[in-house]
């Protein structure tokens, strides 16, 4: 026993020596671009996987190099990000408003790397940190407005992740007053899921029996916006007849096929052209730091083509126009 | 979960202990040593080289991506910080399952002990101002370790007076800890500064923070210590003989005089007092604040350590090492690489798998079964 620990001691120390001897560096000229996740997954078919299409989409455009990193605990953020910073690329992308704080004190540290924070208010300007924010109340709103106008039963429901994220918070605000501005006699049941961040957004079986009791309820239309458990709710309006489902974030038409017999519409924001344009910014020099509004809206309304008629087109028109206009409130920031 | 319960006398489980000044004596306890940390070592062994053929297979390079775990978790002091940090909380998780498997009680509540320690920690460490360090942190890091240890009591009165089973009493705490904590972090404890939108507190004043010296956390000294300590009181104490009496036979214990319910109310205490004091130094010494989601797994891997360390105390610091290195190490390994962090995880649950099923290590290894030590893990079950 001895022997063969003293000989794995010495192996680790050999390959410890030729891997500190070949980590050399493999500086070619090309504009470099890395990812840092938040906790979820490159491919959770969500806002780290929009992200990261918007990397891969700019990298094709400009002939750059992207690479990403998926992040296993919170508390690695920093080391990540320097992982990047280490390995000298131009931008570094970090995904979701729980990496702000190391965001910004890597910005801070490194002057010449460009940052861009998916979800992260900068309250104040650094001339190399983007962050790339949406008003997901007006997305919201939009999808609760069409909500509103398609209800027969006058209930809409809302199966929701925790409201200890606050654009989970946003999108239900709006939800709700888009619907009661179309419908002023609607009715709204929204729920958010009980557990804690751990397991709030990841929880489909709760979002499915949740939306279950919005249907038995009432509910006709119910919006799915909290990850696993959100598209958990979707696939079980699927199952029922003559009931609608709003998905969330990108067009779950896509990502969630199940979805597709109720699937109206998804309440979008639209995380890939915002990364892809942030990224070709900092390449050609034009990035400015501080806030960058992305763009929201509602995705293409698929098979319910036909059921959404020309008046309410003309309808979420106006309200489109409304919301850009800011003449419209929608419940959020409250007060 | 459950390994075959054999009555063990508590007078035998002393290996370490007996290390007297003689040269034979000493070699006795390598030979000891040697023989009770064989299963675990090949365990880690097996679970690297299997861990090997999936990296293999996936098409990526096995030495380029060990060596970046390697240089990941103790390449240079800043690597090395990061695996003591990673190690601090699940040498106390470790510690708290240990130390409760010693009186034949299965905590799975480590999770839920270690959050209500980190919260009320920070809660202490940002809610006093102006006071100084030597009274500021010790209160933080008491706080922190009274919560836990609450939390724990909870579990091991209910089985001291009702019979309810700790494991279920502990995993609907952890429900309850998660809930409450996360609440506290998003409405009254909440950071209201500036744009803060996150459920979490404010930085704790520097007067309770945990200091770094260099490379070596001063809380992982405190994890140190504190293994020390239970093997001194598990060991070389009548309370401790208690402890492991109760472990042994509950009924037997009770025949000779031994309070068991205050000794399985008493060790749930201590338990969470461990876990609690490893949440303390999460919140006070790496995180600087209670954030809510961020500690999420940490109480759970000290089931974990503490199979690997076959719930010796002592035994303990060196399987939470060897797991917050692999932790440590995964991003880089990850980025040289290109391998999926998540192989850190299967490589873990492998060499888990061996510890808990010995006989396969043995087979494989031609090892001979010489000692009686086997782990008593069953006894919080029936009986």
């Amino acid at each position: 026993m001895t022997r063969l620990t003293k000989r794995l001691a010495l192996v680790l120390a050999i390959v410890a020596l030729l891997a500190a001897a070949c980590t050399g560096s493999d500086d070619s000229d090309a504009f470099k671009i890395g990812l840092v996740t938040d906790t979820g997954k490159v491919d959770d078919k969500s806002f780290n996987q929009s992200a990261w299409e918007g990397a891969q989409e700019a990298a094709a455009a400009l002939g750059a190099e992207a690479d990403y990193i998926e992040t296993e605990e919170a508390k690695d953020y920093e080391n990540n990000i320097n992982l990047f910073v280490e390995d000298g690329v131009n931008v570094i992308i970090t995904v979701g408003f729980g990496l702000g704080d190391a965001t910004i004190a890597a910005a801070k540290e490194n002057p010449d790397i460009f940052f861009i924070g998916v979800d992260q208010f900068q309250a104040e300007a650094l001339p190399n940190l983007a962050g790339l924010i949406f008003p997901e109340d007006q997305s919201g709103f939009l999808a609760g407005a069409l909500a509103g106008m398609l209800t027969e039963t006058n209930i809409v429901g809302a199966v929701l992740g925790t409201d200890l994220v606050p654009p989970v918070v946003a999108f239900k605000e709006g939800w709700e007053h888009g619907a009661r501005y179309t419908n002023s006699a609607v009715e709204t049941i929204s729920t958010y899921h009980p557990g804690g961040l751990d397991v709030a957004f990841g929880d489909p079986d709760w979002g499915a029996a949740t939306a279950r009791q919005a249907l038995d309820q009432g509910a006709d239309i119910i919006f799915g916006a909290g990850g696993a458990t959100g598209n958990g709710a979707l696939i079980e309006i699927a199952s029922q007849d003559g009931a609608y489902c709003v998905g969330v974030d990108t067009d779950q038409w896509n990502t969630v096929p199940e979805a597709q017999p109720c699937l109206v519409t998804s309440a979008m924001k639209l995380i890939t052209p915002g990364v892809a344009d942030l990224v070709a910014q900092a390449e050609s020099g034009e990035f400015a730091g501080g806030n960058y509004l992305g763009e929201v809206g509602l995705a293409p309304f698929h098979d319910f083509d036909s059921i959404v008629t020309d008046d309410m087109r003309a309808t979420l028109d106006d309200v489109l126009a409304g919301l850009e206009a800011g003449e419209i409130d929608t419940g959020w920031p409250p007060g | 979960m459950s390994v075959p319960a054999g009555p063990q006398a508590p007078a035998e489980t002393d290996a370490a202990g007996r290390a007297g000044s003689t040269d034979d004596s000493r070699r006795t306890l390598t030979r000891t040593v040697l023989r009770a940390a064989a299963v675990p070592l090949a365990s880690v062994a097996l679970g690297l080289v299997l861990g090997a053929v999936l990296i293999a297979v996936q098409g990526h390079s096995v030495l380029s991506a060990y060596s970046a775990l390697v240089l990941g978790g103790a390449g240079d002091a800043d690597a090395l910080l990061r695996t003591l940090q990673k190690a601090t909380p699940l040498v106390f998780g470790g510690l708290a399952v240990a130390f409760a498997f010693k009186a034949g009680l299965f905590n799975i509540g480590g999770q839920g002990q270690l959050l209500v320690g980190a919260a009320f920690a920070a809660g202490v460490g940002f809610g006093l101002e102006g006071v100084p360090l030597v009274v500021h942190l010790p209160l933080a890091l008491l706080v922190g370790a009274a919560a836990g240890a609450v939390w724990g009591a909870i579990a091991g009165v209910l089985k001291a007076t009702s019979g309810a089973h700790e494991v279920i009493v502990t995993i609907m705490l952890n429900f309850v800890a998660g809930n409450l904590t996360d609440w506290l972090a998003a409405n009254p404890w909440q950071d209201r500064s500036g744009s803060n939108i996150i459920a979490r507190t404010p930085l704790v004043e520097p007067s309770a923070e945990i200091p770094t010296w260099g490379w070596l956390p001063a809380g992982f000294v405190l994890a140190v210590l504190a293994a020390v300590a239970c093997w001194f009181v598990l060991e070389r104490t009548t309370y401790g003989f208690e402890v492991r009496s109760v472990g042994a036979n509950r009924h037997a214990a009770h025949y000779a005089g031994i309070s068991v319910g205050w000794i399985m109310a008493s060790t749930m205490a201590v338990a969470g007092l461990l876990a609690g004091l490893g949440g303390a130094i999460e919140s006070l010494g790496v995180d600087g604040r209670f954030e809510a989601g961020v500690n999420v797994g940490l109480g759970f891997e000290g089931i974990t350590i503490a199979l690997l360390a076959r719930t010796n105390p002592i035994a303990v610091i060196p399987a939470g090492l060897l797991v917050g290195l692999m932790e440590a190490g995964a991003a880089k390994m990850q980025f040289e690489s290109g391998v999926a962090p998540e192989i850190i995880d299967v490589i873990q649950a492998l060499i888990l798998l061996f510890v808990a099923a010995p006989l396969i290590v043995r087979w494989l290894l031609r090892l001979r079964d010489t000692d009686d030590r086997r782990l008593t893990l069953g006894a919080g079950w029936g009986r």
